[in-house]
């Protein structure tokens, strides 16, 4: 069969990541078409108006991890990339009390010592830690994961370029990696600090994604994944992206199109072509077949592997790696058209302090009971929230006088006991509107829509397997030269010409581009292989 | 002063025994100080009624180190392991059960009746457990290495570690690798559905610990017990209780010219010019010597025994930081006739092994949410054994004794103290939960005993009633036990060495700490000659 369309690489999946390796591989003089089963580009990072004049990110609702190369090698700001920054974390309590952490150093400070003298002291002193700890993981963010079981000369290479690093750290830094890569996020924080707001809104980004407690050992090294983002020195990438997060996928999208790339909606593959072990090209489920020497699948690992490939065509320890692959979503989100701005009862008015995330973290306690009701399988009656007013920042976003909420929700089981359903869908969005309006009592009239997601939404609307928002959990035997599957977390897979680029993929979940940009990387170290 | 020694041991449990028989061996004279009437520590037996003689701490043995008992000649000091068979009986309120023994056809027949799947998985994944243990077995023999630089004989031990996990084969080592980090609910998802199965494999890997089978790092924790037991269905014991272990080793000490002195309690060590020179003991006598090992746990030694103004601010801070969190409590209970358990007849064999009330993972999942909030489980988790079974002359004529480990009872309540109103509601817990099984044990109850984490730290010094001196995790394990950069059994006063199981490996009383201290000491030893 010819070259129908004159492509060389396909890539699955028009989300990011997939549209961030079709960039980079158009860049090396590639031709590329990326296939987006939906109407639109972006995945999960979109930004759809779902009501008419409210814009919502439906998702994926802050940038943080976004790799400061992808932004710079594909001149994502001349493509219409804008990152308003995030400026402050509200925690709300239920005795009317508060905690705000500020844009301000100056203010936080004083804000924490209104909790704690001891740790307004702690805090700055954490500050540094964790920053030296985000650069300490930041040269293996992007790296492709060598591995340990290969004698190869090339993983050898990277094993010890891995083992110079880590003894460059020194002792007392490696240690403190050593603990935030074991421990759970709230053992690690009461070893610095004493106020529970405090530790429950911090270790809260140590759950996010996960299913997991914050005192379940493991969250101590999302929390970090989530601040290396946050503090990274080359780039202020925390915050909203200007037209919602869609406009992240919209740049990257753009810089592709100008790089040559062809990008196809409405077009969903049905299979992948498999010839003598290679992959030569996709059949769409209409029935046309489009060919190429390279394919590249932007899906999660599950559902690359497990629907879009015979099982035949790979190795039966491969599949059996991938069936035990986990990816079990944990999380909703909520998305509220408002009439009105809420009105918070510690903390009244419309201040700076809703213009960054709200965090419904009262206590260490809290998130915990939260998490108890998901491990049996029911979502949380009292949920712990961020949310976010995009419109407070960004105008554009709704009519004049109207704001758009964005609620991410923990936890929402995707396995829900009876499964999901609509009558459970409002019902776990009635928990979220009524646990809000306890803190913020106008926001049930404030409310003109309402649009509720639940981990089941996810995988049927979004392709997410199980729901799970980072392409399958971020748990240490997930990670690095394990993600997706032992030999094979150097993005290739078992069959020739056939890779992956998704967040299944080191270095994980995220707005981050980084899965993709290693992975065409190697792809193209790999030339017409 | 009166005469000095070599070698102060201070405490006469398993590791501080090991440790003097091996200084003892090595030609050093050495003094053991325990301050109860008895050697053994948390691993001795007691009589607690005229007649009942109760293992009031740990209630089944670890198989010791091959060299252990090769060197030490326990066998000829009276010391016989026993094997209970089944090693397992795991009731269920329905009147079912599941019977798991060594020999794998009486474990497949029973399993078979909750799922045949899991009948047909059970001996590969003993194949599998057997395989993660024996690494595991390797990592507990070897004193862990200095990290992040390790010396060059570090990194010929680690070489040899290395090369050990290589011979397992290349997916060998992945798995190992995969599964050390992971949860117990993660690991036996990928094996087994049946629940009592899951439940009793589940107690096995959080006994011990705080956390629920749902926590991240469990899995280690049933592997350990693979390492330490042979198989994850064993109940291992000392002929005549678990005091014989201790007596063996004593018996041993001795034997290689130690001198054991009980009820001597250690009031603090002696420094000259900031190096370990003796012990005072609370009697005010004082007694000398180059080197002192502590038993006790790195907490009580340090803190405790020493004087932390000693020490260097940032080594007690990281001193504090370990967690301890005894979640752990004993009853033993005088019966006038053995438990008649619904749905089994009569005083089969089903009651010579451990009696495990865990009849699904979500079980002991639940029984450790309350620890989590300070209280103690409503429905807990708990082992029990009837050693009067096998051998009836551990109580009087007729009468058996049960001594039942029961999780969890937090060493920190939140509402109250551990006094003795909270033990004897501890132990009507334990008994009424024993009664929905085997209804005429409440009736048969002559007399009981409790045993709270608190009553473990005053009786045997456990820090926090922790039985392992250190929570099990992967975060306080190998190089970071007790504390990262001091896991060679030297602390940071010149003379003065931990050989409890508060240093690596840890765990059941294997007597592995005490092996390794000793063997750094006399490697000191001959360095200062």
């Amino acid at each position: 069969m010819g070259r129908e369309g004159g492509y060389d690489t396909i890539v699955i999946g028009g989300g990011h990541n997939g549209l961030t390796t079709a960039a980079y591989l158009a860049r090396a003089g590639r031709k590329v078409v990326v296939l987006e089963r939906r109407h639109l580009v972006g995945g999960s990072t979109v930004t759809e108006e779902i009501f008419p004049g409210f814009k919502f990110s439906v998702l994926s609702y802050v940038v943080s991890l976004l790799r400061p190369e992808v932004i710079r090698e594909l001149e994502l700001p001349r493509h219409g990339l804008e990152i308003l920054p995030l400026e402050s974390t509200f925690t709300p309590l239920p005795d009317d009390d508060y905690l705000v952490r500020w844009a301000d150093h100056d203010q936080t400070r004083a804000e924490i010592y209104r909790h704690s003298p001891l740790d307004a002291d702690a805090y700055d002193r954490f500050g540094q830690l964790m920053y030296r700890m985000a650069l300490a993981v930041k040269p293996i963010l992007s790296m492709v994961p060598p591995d340990p079981t290969s004698l190869s000369p090339k993983d050898l290479r990277g094993l010890l370029r891995l083992g110079k690093h880590f003894r460059d750290l020194g002792e007392a830094d490696f240690f403190m990696l050593y603990k935030l890569m074991t421990m759970s996020s709230a053992d690690f924080l009461d070893e610095w600090f004493e106020t529970d707001p405090l530790k429950a809104t911090m270790s809260a980004s140590g759950i996010i994604g996960t299913f997991l407690g914050p005192r379940s050992p493991g969250t101590a090294y999302v929390q970090l994944h989530h601040y290396m983002g946050e503090i990274d020195g080359a780039f202020r990438a925390w915050g909203f992206a200007r037209g919602g997060t869609g406009a992240v996928a919209e740049s990257i999208a753009s810089a592709a199109r100008e790089l040559g790339v062809t990008i196809r909606e409405n077009t969903t593959v049905g299979q992948v072509i498999v010839r003598g072990g290679r992959a030569v090209g996709v059949a769409l489920e209409d029935g046309e077949e489009i060919m190429a020497r390279t394919v590249v699948s932007g899906l999660d690992p599950r559902r690359t592997f497990l629907r879009l490939v015979d099982e035949g065509d790979l190795p039966q320890d491969f599949v059996r790696a991938i069936r035990r692959y986990r990816s079990v979503g944990s999380s909703g989100k909520v998305n509220l058209a408002l009439g009105e701005l809420p009105n918070f009862t510690s903390l009244p008015g419309d201040g700076h302090h809703l213009r960054g995330a709200i965090s419904i973290s009262p206590s260490q306690d809290y998130l915990e009971r939260a998490y108890d009701e998901a491990k049996y399988g029911e979502f949380s009656s009292h949920p712990y929230m961020d949310v976010i007013i995009p419109s407070l920042i960004d105008p554009g976003m709704a009519p004049p006088g109207k704001h758009v909420m964005s609620c991410f929700v923990q936890y929402a089981p995707y396995a829900l006991n009876g499964g999901w359903s609509d009558e459970k869908r409002e019902a776990f969005g009635d928990a979220v509107i009524d646990t809000l309006s306890q803190y913020a009592p106008n926001l049930k009239s404030a409310i003109i829509h309402r649009q509720v997601l639940t981990p089941q939404d996810m995988e049927d609307e979004f392709g997410l397997t199980g729901g799970n928002i980072f392409h399958g959990e971020l748990s240490l035997q997930q990670l690095f030269f394990l993600r997706p599957a032992p030999r094979w977390a150097d993005y290739r897979t078992p069959i020739r010409g056939f890779y992956l680029c998704g967040s299944g993929t080191h270095p994980g979940g995220g707005i981050c581009g980084g899965p993709g940009r290693l992975s065409a990387l190697e792809i193209l170290k790999d030339g017409a292989r | 002063m009166s005469r000095s020694f070599d070698a102060i041991v201070i405490g006469a449990g398993p590791n501080g025994l090991v440790t003097s028989a091996y200084l003892a061996r090595a030609g050093l004279s050495v003094l053991v100080l325990e301050q109860r009437d008895r050697v053994g520590g948390a691993a001795s037996s007691e009589e607690l009624w005229p007649g009942f003689r109760f293992d009031t701490g740990a209630h089944r043995s670890a198989q010791l180190h091959p060299a252990i008992w090769r060197d030490l000649g326990l066998g000829a000091h009276g010391l016989e392991l026993v094997r209970s068979d089944p090693g397992v009986f795991v009731p269920l309120q329905d009147g079912r059960h599941l019977l798991l023994a060594e020999s794998a056809s009486t474990s497949t027949d029973s399993i078979r009746a909750f799922s045949a799947a899991d009948a047909d998985r059970w001996a590969e994944f003993n194949g599998f457990a057997e395989m993660v243990a024996g690494f595991l077995s390797a990592v507990f023999s070897v004193e862990p290495p200095e990290i992040p630089a390790p010396s060059r004989s570090d990194m010929f031990a680690l070489g040899r570690l290395g090369l050990g996990l290589r011979k397992l084969g290349r997916r060998e080592m992945e798995e190992v690798v995969r599964v050390l980090p992971m949860s117990c609910l993660e690991l036996l998802d990928e094996w087994f559905e049946s629940e009592p199965l899951r439940g009793v494999l589940a107690g096995v890997a959080v006994q011990g610990g705080a956390h629920g089978p749902m926590a991240t790092g469990t899995a280690f924790n049933l592997f350990r017990r693979v390492a330490e037991s042979g198989s994850p269905a064993a109940l291992l014991r000392p002929r005549g209780g678990v005091g014989r272990l201790s007596e063996a080793l004593a018996s041993a000490a001795r034997g290689a010219g130690a001198e054991i002195r009980t009820e001597s309690r250690v009031k603090h060590v002696l420094l000259k010019e900031g190096r370990a020179a003796g012990v005072a003991l609370e009697d005010g006598t004082e007694i000398s010597a180059r080197t002192v090992a502590s038993g006790a746990g790195p907490g009580v030694t340090l803190l405790g025994l020493s004087d932390p103004a000693m020490l260097d601010p940032e080594f007690v801070r990281a001193l504090k930081a370990i967690r301890y969190r005894g979640a752990t409590a004993k009853v033993h209970l005088a019966l006038g006739e053995l438990p008649r358990f619904e749905g089994i007849e009569g005083a089969g064999r089903h009651l010579g092994g451990a009696i495990s009330i865990s009849p699904s993972l979500e079980y002991v999942e639940r029984a450790s949410d309350a620890a989590k909030y300070g209280r103690v489980s409503e429905a807990p988790y708990l082992e029990a054994v009837i050693p009067t079974v096998a051998e009836p002359e551990l109580a009087p004529q007729g009468k058996h004794g049960m001594s039942v480990l029961v999780q969890y009872a937090p060493y920190h309540l939140r509402d109250g103290t551990w006094d003795a109103a909270a033990a004897d509601a501890l132990a009507d817990t334990v008994v009424e939960t024993l009664g929905r099984y085997a209804p005429n044990l409440p009736g048969s109850v002559e007399a009981r005993h409790v045993l709270t984490p608190a009553g473990m730290e005053q009786k045997w010094s456990l820090q926090e009633g922790s039985v392992f001196q250190g929570e099990m995790t992967l975060d306080q394990f190998f190089f970071a036990r007790p504390v990262a950069g001091w896991a060679r059994y030297r602390t940071p006063i010149e003379g003065l060495y931990l050989c409890g199981t508060g240093t690596h490996p840890g765990g059941g009383a294997t007597g592995n700490s005490g092996y390794l201290a000793a063997h750094r000491i006399l490697k000191d030893a001959k360095g200062r000659r």
